[in-house]
C-alpha cells in the first residue's frame, strides 16, 4: 500500500514537470503579462522597459521557464501583476472559499446521485426511473451557467415578486450578507452555487450508480445470497451497495478536474470570492503571476484526488492489490 | 468582457475638479437642509457595492489609477488641498485649508496654502506642512509612481511653520489647483517618514485624515468603513459602510434588486432602462468627465482628406445617437457633447462642433467642393478612390457595436461605405492605435482632470511613434496652428489669456476635426430611495461617495 | 469486474478531459462492448445495415431527436427564408427602438430585446453559428482523433505510449481553463474557436478509436488479411475502420452536443465568439443582466434553444449507440 503511495506520488512528478512546460510556454504564447500596462494608457515606454526587464521577459523562453520553476518549487510565486500582492497568499485566501464549494457540492451530488441511482437501479422501469433518467439527459443537455441564471430568476426573483418578500429566500451573491454572519445567511448563499455547480454531477453520477448498481444486482453472488434467504433489504445495501460504490468512487475523482472548471463558471455569476473567480479575474488582466501558479495549483489537487480515488478503490474492492 | 472597466479609455494626467450635473441639482439642494439638521437619523450600517476592487491601496504608485480604489478608501481616508464644491462644481478649497491658497506668477510661479489648525490625523496629530513636502517628496522620489504631472513642475516645497506651505514652481502649472489633492491627497509624514511607503499602505491602512476610516478590508469581499472619530468636519451619520466587492455588474444588479446593497454607480448601460420600473429606486445620470468620440487617422487614405471628415460630422445625427442608445435611461436631459470636455467641466465647456448637425446638402456641398463625386453606386469617389471606410471598436461592447450600426445606416445615406473591424480592447488601446493601423475609431476618453489642455490627443509631438510611445496622439493631428496654441496654452498661467486661447483652439479642432466628440459616457446612480437618504449626487472626479459622511439610513439597516 | 473496471477507468478519463460525465458514461459503459459486437457481423454488410435501421427505429426518443434535430439544422439554413423580421434592423429607425423591450407575444414569439430585435430572429440567426460549431467541431476532432487514435491502436509501441501520456498530460489541467485562456487569445471568429475545441475534442476519440483498434487487432477477420498479404494501410483502411463505425459515430455525435455547451460557456464568459456574431451563448451573456427584471424572458430562450439542440443530441447518440449495439438490453 504505502510503496503503491510513493510509487504513484513519484510518478506524479514527471507529470506534473512536464504540464508545468506544457502550462508555461502555453500561457506565455497567449498572455502578454504587459497588456493592462501597455492597454491602459500609461504609454510610458521606460515603464515598460522596466516592467520588461523586472519580470525577465526580455530573457529567452526557456531562460524564463527555468527561473519561473525554480522560484514556484520554492514557493516564491510572486506578486499579482494587477494588486501587487503576493499570490500565495491570494490563492491560499481563495481556496478556502473554494473548499467550502467542492465539499458541499461533493457530498451534495454523491448523496443525491445515489440515492437516485440505486432507487432507479431497483425500480428499473418504474415512473419514476424514467423521470430520472430524463431528467438526466436534461441534467447533461445544459449550460450549468444557463442554470444558474435560471435558478436565480426561479428561486429568488420569482417568489419574491409572487408573494411581495421583503427579503428573498436565497442570495446570488457573495458568501454572506454584509451585517449578518450567521449559519442560516451562510445556507442562503450557498444553495445556489452548490446546486449549479452540482447539476452536471448529479446528473452523470446518477446514471453511472444506476448501471453499476444494475451491475452488482445481476451478478452471481447477489443471487446467491437471495436464495440463502437473505432479507433483500440487508442484500440491497449491505451487498449490492458497497460494490456498486466502487466504480462510482474512481469517476467522482475523476470529475474533479471538470468540477474546478465549473467554478469558474460559478463564482463568475454568484460572485463568490474563490479561485474561479481569481482565475477569471486575472484572464481578464492578463495576470500570468497569478495564471501559472492556479494551473498548477489546480493540477496538483487533480493528481491528489485520481491518488485518493486509486486508494479508496483499493479499500472498497479488497480483490484489488495496490502494489 | 463587459465585466471590465478599466481599459476602457485612457487616463491621462493626475486629477480633480469639477461639476455636479443639472441631473443633481435639485438632490443637491437639500444638502444644506439636511447636512446641519439634527434630526436626521443616526446609525445603521449601509451596504453599498464596489464593482472593481481596489488592487491596493498606495494610491499614488502602481493603484494610482484605481478608480474604484479611490471612491471606496482614497478619498474617504485621505485630505485633499482642494476639493470639488457639489453645489457650484468649482475647485474649492477644502477643509484642510483655511481658505484659497495664495499665487504669485513672478519671477516664478508660487503658491502658499494655510493649513486649517483644526486639521488632525487619526491619531490626533496636526496634519503639518511637513505631510505635503513628504507628499512631494514620495511622488517624485518613491518607486513605480503612477504618474508625476504637475509635481514634476516643482522646484520646492518650503515649510515655513507647521501650518504654512510654500511651493516654488520651476516650470509654470497652469492647473495647479489638482495638486495635493485628487486621488492622491496629502500623506503624514509623522506615520511614513522613513518608512517603506509602499509596504505600509497596499493592503490598507487604519490611520484617516478623512470622514472616514478603514475598518477592514477583506480581500475579494468587504471594505469596511468607520467614521473617523477625530475628523475635524461634519461627524458621518452612519455607524459604518461596508462595499461589497462585486465585479460582474449583473451579480451587482442582482444585489441590488435582492436589497443586499442600498446603491449602485455603474457605467450607463442599455439594459439598466429596466431598474427604472422597480418600486422604491431612483435613477440618475449626472455628466462626468468622460466622453466618447470617433477619431480619424488623419495618415490614413480617404480620412486624411479634412473635407471628408467634416463631411461625415455633416452626415452624423448625434442626437440620434445618444437619445436612442442613452434615452432609456438617462431620458432627454442627456445630450450629445460638442468639444473634447463635457458639461460638467463648466469651467472649459465650450461647443465648437455644435455646428455638425445632420445636414445632407452641407455633406454635398463639402465632398463636391474638394473634387469629390458620387459613383454610380452612390458612394463618393475622387481620383478612383472610393469613399469606403473601416471602423474599430472594442469587442464585446454592445454600445459600441450599436453605435457602429446606426453610423453605418447614416452615413451611407450620405455616399459613405462603412465596414467593421473590432478588436480586444487590449489589442486595440495596446497596438493598433499606438501603431496608427486604423482608419476610424470609437472609444473614449476618460479624463481624471478638469484641465482643458489637449496637447496629449493633439500635439506634433505626442504622435506615438517607435521611440515615442507615451503620447496619445493616435490621430496623427500635425497642424501648425493646432500645435502652438495648445502648446502655449499648456503653459498659461494667467486665467483670462487662458480662457481666450482655449475658445480660439477649440475653433481649431473643431474645423480639422481630428475627432468627432459623440456621447458622454456617464455613470448611473441608483439608490434605494426608501432605506438611503441624504444628498446624493455625482461628482465627476469623486463619484458618488463624495459626501457620504451626510448620509442616513432611513431604516434600522440599509 | 476488475480488467472491466481498469479500462473504464482509462477511457473514463479522456471523457473527464473535456468536462462532462456525458461522454465519459458513453466511453466507459459501451465503446468495449460495441466493438467486439459489431466485428462480428461484418461479413454480412446489406443485412447489418437493415438490422441497425430496425433497431434504430424502435429508440422512438432517438427517432424524434433525430427529427429534431434535422428541423433544427433546416431552421438554421433557411434562417433568412423564416425569420420574420431581420437580424440587424436599422437602429437609425426611430420606430425600431418603440419595439424594445417586449415580451413574448404573436408579433414577437421571443420578444424583443431592448434595442428592439426580435429574439427569435436572433435565435434563428444564432442557431446557425451554433449548430455549425458544434457539428465542425465534431468533424474536426473525430477526422483527427481517429486517425491518431487508430495509428495508436494499429501500431502500438511508441505512437500508442505517446498519445497514452500526452491525454494524459492533458487530464491534469481544468479544460474549461486552458479554453478560456485560447479563447481569451484569439480573435474570437468562429474558425478560430472552432479550432480551439477540436484541439481538446479530439482526445477522447482517439482513446475510444484506439481502445476499438486494440481489440479489433486480436480479430480472427483481421488475421485472416494479414495472412493474405493486406498492407498495414489497407487493414486499417478497409478493415478495422468499417467496424469501428459505431463507437465513432455515438462520440462524434456526442462531441457535437459538448461543443455547442463549450462554446456557449466560453461566449458567456467573453471568451468565445465575440458579436456582432450571434450565437446563443453570446446572447445570453449579453442578456445576463436581464435576470429579475422584467426582461427576464431574454434568459429563457437562448437557453432553451441549446438545451433542445443537446438533448436532441444526446439522445440521437443514445439511440445509435443501442442500433449499433445488438447486445443492448434496452
Amino acid at each position: 500500500m504505502l510503496t503503491f503511495v510513493v510509487r504513484r506520488l513519484l510518478y506524479s512528478i514527471p507529470v506534473l514537470l512536464i504540464a508545468s512546460v506544457l502550462v508555461f510556454f502555453f500561457v506565455r504564447e497567449t498572455t502578454d503579462p504587459l497588456a493592462r500596462l501597455k492597454g491602459s494608457g500609461n504609454r510610458d515606454l521606460t515603464l515598460i522597459q522596466r516592467e520588461t526587464h523586472r519580470l525577465g521577459l526580455d530573457k529567452p523562453l526557456t531562460t524564463q521557464y527555468g527561473r519561473w520553476l525554480k522560484d514556484f518549487v520554492r514557493f516564491k510565486w510572486g506578486d499579482s501583476l494587477v494588486s501587487g500582492r503576493r499570490v500565495s497568499t491570494d490563492i491560499r485566501d481563495k481556496l478556502r472559499n473554494t473548499l467550502q464549494l467542492i465539499f458541499w457540492g461533493i457530498v451534495a451530488s454523491a448523496i443525491i446521485a445515489i440515492a437516485i441511482g440505486v432507487y432507479s437501479a431497483v425500480r428499473q422501469y418504474s415512473a419514476l426511473d424514467y423521470t430520472f433518467t430524463g431528467l438526466s439527459f436534461v441534467g447533461l443537455s445544459m449550460p450549468p451557467f444557463w442554470f444558474g441564471l435560471i435558478a436565480i430568476q426561479l428561486l429568488i426573483f420569482v417568489p419574491k415578486e409572487t408573494f411581495h418578500l421583503q427579503h428573498p429566500l436565497l442570495y446570488s451573491v457573495g458568501i454572506h450578507s454584509a451585517t449578518n454572519h450567521g449559519t442560516l445567511d451562510y445556507v442562503r448563499h450557498l444553495i445556489l452555487p452548490v446546486a449549479t455547480l452540482s447539476v452536471q454531477l448529479v446528473a452523470g453520477w446518477s446514471r453511472y450508480q444506476r448501471a453499476s448498481m444494475l451491475d452488482v444486482m445481476s451478478a452471481d453472488y447477489i443471487r446467491t445470497a437471495r436464495a440463502k434467504g437473505v432479507p433483500r433489504r440487508v442484500v440491497l445495501f449491505k451487498h449490492a451497495l458497497r460494490n456498486a460504490l466502487i466504480p462510482l468512487t474512481t469517476i467522482m475523482a475523476i470529475d474533479i478536474g471538470s468540477l474546478f472548471g465549473g467554478l469558474i463558471i460559478t463564482e463568475t455569476i454568484f460572485g463568490w470570492p474563490g479561485m474561479g473567480k481569481l482565475f477569471f479575474d486575472a484572464i481578464n488582466n492578463g495576470d500570468t503571476n497569478v495564471l501559472l501558479p492556479w494551473l498548477m495549483v489546480t493540477a496538483g489537487f487533480i493528481v491528489v484526488f485520481n491518488l485518493l480515488a486509486d486508494l479508496l478503490y483499493g479499500v472498497l474492492d479488497p480483490r484489488i492489490r495496490l502494489a | 468582457m463587459r465585466r471590465t472597466r478599466r481599459g476602457l479609455g485612457l487616463i491621462v494626467g493626475v486629477m480633480v475638479l469639477s461639476l455636479v450635473a443639472a441631473a443633481c441639482g435639485s438632490s443637491s439642494k437639500k444638502a444644506g437642509t439636511t447636512g446641519a439638521n439634527a434630526k436626521v437619523p443616526k446609525g445603521g450600517t449601509l451596504v453599498l457595492s464596489a464593482e472593481q476592487e481596489l488592487d491596493c491601496a498606495d494610491f499614488i504608485a502602481t493603484c494610482g489609477n484605481s478608480l474604484w480604489g479611490s471612491w471606496t478608501v482614497g478619498e474617504q481616508v485621505l485630505p485633499r488641498a482642494y476639493d470639488v464644491d457639489t453645489q457650484s462644481g468649482k475647485q474649492v478649497p477644502s477643509i484642510l485649508l483655511t481658505g484659497e491658497a495664495t499665487l504669485e506668477t513672478s519671477p516664478k510661479q508660487k503658491l502658499t496654502y494655510k493649513i486649517n489648525p483644526k486639521a488632525v490625523w487619526s491619531d490626533n496629530a496636526p496634519i503639518t506642512s511637513a505631510d505635503f513636502k513628504y507628499t512631494w517628496d514620495q511622488i517624485m522620489h518613491g518607486k513605480g509612481i503612477y504618474d508625476t504631472t504637475g509635481y514634476k513642475n516643482i522646484e520646492t516645497v518650503d515649510t515655513p511653520d507647521d501650518h504654512t506651505v510654500v511651493v516654488t514652481f520651476a516650470q509654470p502649472y497652469p492647473d495647479w489647483k489638482a495638486l495635493f489633492g485628487g486621488f492622491y491627497g496629502v500623506l503624514p509624514n509623522h506615520l511614513l517618514q522613513g518608512k517603506d511607503r509602499s509596504t505600509e499602505m497596499k493592503d490598507g491602512f487604519k490611520w484617516s485624515g478623512g470622514p472616514w476610516m478603514l475598518d477592514h478590508w477583506t480581500k475579494g469581499q468587504e471594505i469596511k468603513l468607520v467614521p473617523n472619530p477625530t475628523y475635524w468636519g461634519a461627524h458621518p451619520n452612519l455607524d459604518a459602510i461596508v462595499f461589497k466587492i462585486i465585479t460582474d455588474t449583473a451579480a451587482e444588479t442582482q444585489a441590488f434588486k435582492t436589497g443586499q446593497i442600498a446603491a449602485m454607480f455603474p457605467q450607463i448601460q442599455l439594459d439598466q432602462a429596466s431598474l427604472k420600473t422597480l418600486p422604491d429606486t431612483t435613477l440618475s445620470v449626472p455628466y462626468n468627465f468622460n466622453y466618447e468620440a470617433i477619431w480619424f487617422n488623419t495618415s490614413k487614405p480617404v480620412v486624411s482628406d479634412k473635407a471628408v471628415r467634416q463631411a461625415l460630422s455633416y452626415a452624423t445625427d448625434r442626437d440620434l445617437i445618444v437619445s436612442q442608445l442613452f434615452g432609456p435611461v438617462a431620458g432627454p436631459s442627456l445630450k450629445p457633447i460638442n468639444s473634447f470636455t463635457t458639461p460638467a467641466n463648466k469651467e472649459w465647456y465650450e461647443e465648437p462642433f455644435s455646428k455638425y448637425k445632420r445636414d445632407l446638402t452641407k455633406v454635398n456641398d463639402t465632398m463636391t467642393a474638394a473634387g469629390w463625386a458620387k459613383g454610380a453606386d452612390g458612394i463618393w469617389a475622387k481620383g478612383g478612390q472610393k469613399a469606403n471606410i473601416t471602423m474599430r471598436t472594442t469587442t464585446g461592447n454592445k454600445r459600441r457595436e450599436l453605435t457602429e450600426q446606426i453610423l453605418q445606416s447614416q452615413w451611407k445615406e450620405a455616399g459613405f461605405g462603412l465596414a467593421f473591424d473590432n478588436q480586444k480592447s487590449g489589442v486595440l488601446f495596446g497596438q493598433t492605435l499606438p501603431a496608427g493601423d486604423f482608419q476610424l475609431a470609437l472609444f473614449a476618453q476618460t479624463p481624471t482632470d478638469n484641465d482643458p489642455g489637449q496637447c496629449t490627443n493633439f500635439c506634433k509631438a505626442n504622435i506615438p511613434t517607435s521611440t515615442n510611445q507615451s503620447g496619445a496622439n493616435y490621430t496623427r493631428t500635425d497642424d501648425a496652428q493646432i500645435d502652438s496654441l495648445w502648446t502655449k496654452i499648456d503653459q498659461e498661467i494667467d486665467p483670462g489669456q487662458r480662457k481666450s486661447d482655449v475658445t480660439a483652439a477649440n475653433k481649431l479642432l473643431a474645423d480639422f476635426v481630428p475627432a468627432l466628440p459623440v456621447d458622454p459616457l456617464a455613470d448611473v446612480i441608483i439608490y434605494n430611495s426608501a432605506k438611503l437618504g441624504g444628498p446624493i449626487a455625482g461628482n465627476p472626479v469623486y463619484g458618488m461617495y463624495s459626501n457620504m459622511q451626510e448620509w442616513f439610513c432611513k431604516t434600522p439597516a440599509c | 469486474m476488475k480488467a472491466r473496471s481498469r479500462e473504464d477507468l482509462s477511457s473514463g478519463r479522456a471523457a473527464a478531459a473535456v468536462g462532462s460525465a456525458a461522454l465519459a458514461e458513453l466511453a466507459h459503459d459501451h465503446a468495449p462492448i460495441e466493438a467486439g459486437a459489431v466485428a462480428g457481423v461484418e461479413p454480412e454488410a446489406r443485412s447489418q445495415w437493415q438490422l441497425f435501421w430496425r433497431r434504430f427505429l424502435r429508440h422512438r426518443l432517438a427517432v424524434v431527436a433525430g427529427g429534431t434535430l434535422i428541423l433544427l439544422y433546416l431552421a438554421a439554413l433557411f434562417a433568412h427564408q423564416i425569420a420574420p423580421y431581420t437580424l440587424n434592423p436599422n437602429l437609425g429607425d426611430p420606430k425600431v427602438l418603440l419595439q424594445a423591450r417586449h415580451g413574448p407575444s404573436l408579433h414577437h414569439w421571443f420578444g424583443t430585446d431592448e434595442l428592439g430585435r426580435d429574439q427569435f430572429t436572433r435565435v434563428l440567426f444564432a442557431g446557425r453559428i451554433s449548430l455549425v460549431v458544434g457539428l465542425s467541431v465534431a468533424l474536426v476532432s473525430t477526422t483527427f482523433g481517429t486517425i491518431v487514435g487508430g495509428l495508436a491502436g494499429y501500431v502500438g509501441g511508441l505512437a500508442d505510449n505517446f498519445l497514452m501520456r500526452v491525454t494524459d498530460l492533458v487530464l491534469v489541467v481544468p479544460a474549461l481553463a486552458i479554453l478560456s485562456i485560447a479563447g481569451k487569445a484569439s480573435h474570437g471568429s468562429v474558425v478560430t474557436i472552432v479550432l480551439i475545441l477540436s484541439v481538446l475534442f479530439w482526445m477522447p476519440i482517439a482513446r475510444v478509436v484506439r481502445g476499438v483498434f486494440l481489440s479489433l487487432k486480436e480479430k480472427e477477420f483481421v488475421e485472416a488479411a494479414r495472412a493474405s498479404g493486406a498492407s498495414g494501410f489497407r487493414i486499417m483502411l478497409r478493415h478495422m475502420l468499417p467496424n469501428s463505425i459505431g463507437p465513432i459515430t455515438v462520440n462524434a455525435t456526442l462531441v457535437v452536443g459538448l461543443a455547442i455547451i463549450a462554446e456557449s460557456t466560453l461566449s458567456f464568459l467573453g471568451f468565445g465568439i465575440q458579436p456582432p456574431t450571434v450565437t446563443w451563448g453570446n446572447m445570453l451573456a449579453q442578456s445576463e443582466g436581464s435576470v429579475g427584471t422584467p426582461t427576464a424572458y431574454l434568459i429563457y430562450f437562448p437557453g432553451l434553444a441549446i438545451l433542445i439542440t443537446v438533448l436532441a443530441v444526446n439522445y440521437l447518440g443514445d439511440g445509435l449507440r443501442d442500433a449499433f449495439d445488438p447486445q443492448s438490453t434496452r
